[in-house]
């Protein structure tokens, strides 16, 4: 299972509708979420209007939140997300089955059955998340709560019984043009990375857009390269060495 | 996610399930959970609690555990669920409900506000016999927290809420951040017994030190929450000093599981300084301390005539 979450406090500015790209997103199976993380005030009726239909199109979760409820949050929209791209799945093969595509329209007892596959599929299926950080200038004062959230995200995930990574991108990248620049590759702990976000120049522009497309490309060039990489392991292996 | 839960109950109404036709009268709103709301109903001049849920599938997931832990029951035990079916909420929509046994009491806060502290070592000590159980058959409850726990006459308790119950080695369902083991690097987020004992531990903390609780968890970097911040709180604290040893082992994870934690537990409360106010009068004291010399001169001189 693949999922972006963007954490992010307002409006896109340049590039690509973000909205554009988290449809490109959901197509190559990728469900985005976006949170809105608020100040004091609130990210304003077009940014909020703007984050709800980002997860709309990709097939993901919405959520506005202050920093105190960070980490809780990305932690629950995570494992929410992980159910119900099960259950869609699920209730894909239920149509097949009972011509019927909802689960609530089960009897409690099928019901039961059905939701504790979708419990065991959630719990120990593969995830991988890549979380793309706003690090425009109204968010610099809120990147240690995102650090934390972080961690805390990996912490949750580490607790499953499938494979779980992450991996953490920012945009916009300090140098001009870059739209999005990694921060952290995929892996499945943190030990011994002191700082997420070491020494962040802020940028002005918010290009949305061109860094979830960033990250669908990195999802799709990490698959190829995955697949490559397991076929040698598996057929070269005395070449490696 | 609890988001857009909107469905509301009023007294008087009768709801009725959609597969089995069970009728139930909504009483009151006893309380709200993560994934729902639960009411005291009637049917048949019988109390019960009835907990209705926005999303079928979470609310399903939880139903499960408790299907689970009912077969494994022994015979003579109280039945917990009585009911699972679907109902029709007053904006037409179809909600998910089960009717539990309604159990009958104040939060733990409460209690030991009413009642007294001196409650709150047996109240712990049935607490962890509940724990116990869960553990044995092979569940982590998850969700520890004040206000997860109900106090009946004489300190009997209840847990309620299950939706954090979870089995042995899979991630916890949902917990709340401050009685959580990772919250405070103490450990990881994967079910075992030792995490309910983390969380118990973080609870004896937030009776009787509530404000110094929650000032640690403002003040403190997240980096920088730790066992050692939870225990200085408690070793300064009148109230929980003559059990920091216990804590201190539940929070490092040493007792195997609440079986082994409770017979700690038991240990402490037979030792007279565990109760905050001691109930021996001053003279009674002297007396002893009086006899204790006396017993010590005779024994000396017994000693002094024999050599």
């Amino acid at each position: 299972m693949k999922q972006i979450l963007l954490i992010t406090d307002g409006c896109s500015n340049v590039g690509l509708s973000p909205i554009v790209a988290a449809a490109h997103a959901n197509s190559e199976g990728i469900s985005v979420n976006v949170v809105g993380v608020l100040d004091h005030g609130d990210v304003g009726e077009l940014g909020a209007s703007e984050i709800e239909e980002i997860a709309r199109a990709g097939g993901g979760l919405s959520r506005m939140v202050n920093m105190r409820q960070l980490s809780q949050t990305v932690q629950m929209m995570t494992r929410k997300t992980v159910v119900q791209t099960i259950q869609i799945a699920v209730q894909k093969e239920l149509k097949q089955v009972l011509g019927n595509g909802s689960i609530e329209a089960l009897p409690p007892d099928k019901r039961a059955e059905v939701v504790r596959v979708i419990d065991e599929l959630g719990e120990t299926s593969g995830l991988q998340v890549a979380l793309i950080i706003d690090a425009s200038a109204s968010m610099k004062p809120k990147l240690a709560a995102v650090e934390e959230a972080i961690r805390d995200l990996m912490l949750s995930l580490q607790a499953r019984q499938g494979k779980s990574e992450i991996s953490v991108f920012h945009f916009p990248g300090s140098r001009n043009g870059d739209d999005c620049v990694m921060d952290l590759n995929w892996t499945d702990h943190l030990n011994g990375v002191q700082a997420i976000f070491p020494k962040l120049q802020m940028g002005g522009t918010t290009p949305t857009g061109p860094a979830i497309m960033h990250v669908i490309d990195f999802y799709r060039q990490g698959v190829y390269g995955r697949q490559s990489r397991d076929e040698t392991d598996g057929m070269m292996s005395g070449y490696v060495v | 996610m609890a988001t857009s839960f909107k469905i509301d109950l009023r007294r008087g109404m009768v709801v009725t399930g959609k597969w089995k036709q069970g009728r139930y009268r909504i009483e009151k709103l006893l309380g709200e959970g993560a994934n729902g709301k639960v009411y005291l109903v009637q049917r048949d001049r019988n109390w019960f609690a009835l907990k209705v849920g926005s999303d079928a599938v979470d609310l399903q997931s939880e139903i499960n555990v408790l299907q689970s832990i009912a077969k494994q029951k022994k015979q003579g035990q109280e039945t917990f669920l009585f009911d699972v079916d679907d109902l029709y909420g007053p904006d037409g929509k179809e909600y998910p409900f089960y009717i539990m046994r309604y159990v009958l009491g104040t939060t733990l806060a409460d209690y030991l506000k009413q009642q007294g502290a001196e409650w709150f070592p047996l109240v712990g000590l049935n607490l962890l016999g509940k724990l116990a159980k869960l553990h044995h058959a092979g569940w982590v409850f998850g969700d520890l927290k004040v206000e997860n726990v109900l106090v009946a006459d004489y300190g009997h308790v209840e847990l309620v809420d299950y939706g954090g119950v979870t089995a042995v080695g899979k991630g916890i369902r949902q917990f709340t951040e401050i009685y959580d083991r990772g919250y405070w690097n103490g450990g990881s987020r994967s079910a075992d017994a030792k995490y309910d004992l983390f969380s118990f531990g973080v609870l004896c903390i937030q009776l009787h030190e509530p404000k110094r609780l929650h000032g640690l968890t403002t003040e403190l970097l997240p980096q920088n929450r730790s066992v050692e911040e939870l225990m200085q709180v408690a070793e300064s604290s009148q109230g929980l000093r003559p059990i920091a040893g216990w804590l201190r082992k539940a929070f490092g994870g040493e007792f195997h599981d609440a079986g082994d934690a409770s017979a700690a537990w038991r240990l402490l409360m037979h030792r007279s300084d565990t109760h905050r106010t001691s109930g021996i009068p001053g003279w009674l004291k002297g007396l002893v301390a009086v006899s204790a010399v006396l017993l010590g001169t005779s024994v000396y001189w017994l000693v002094r005539n024999m050599l």
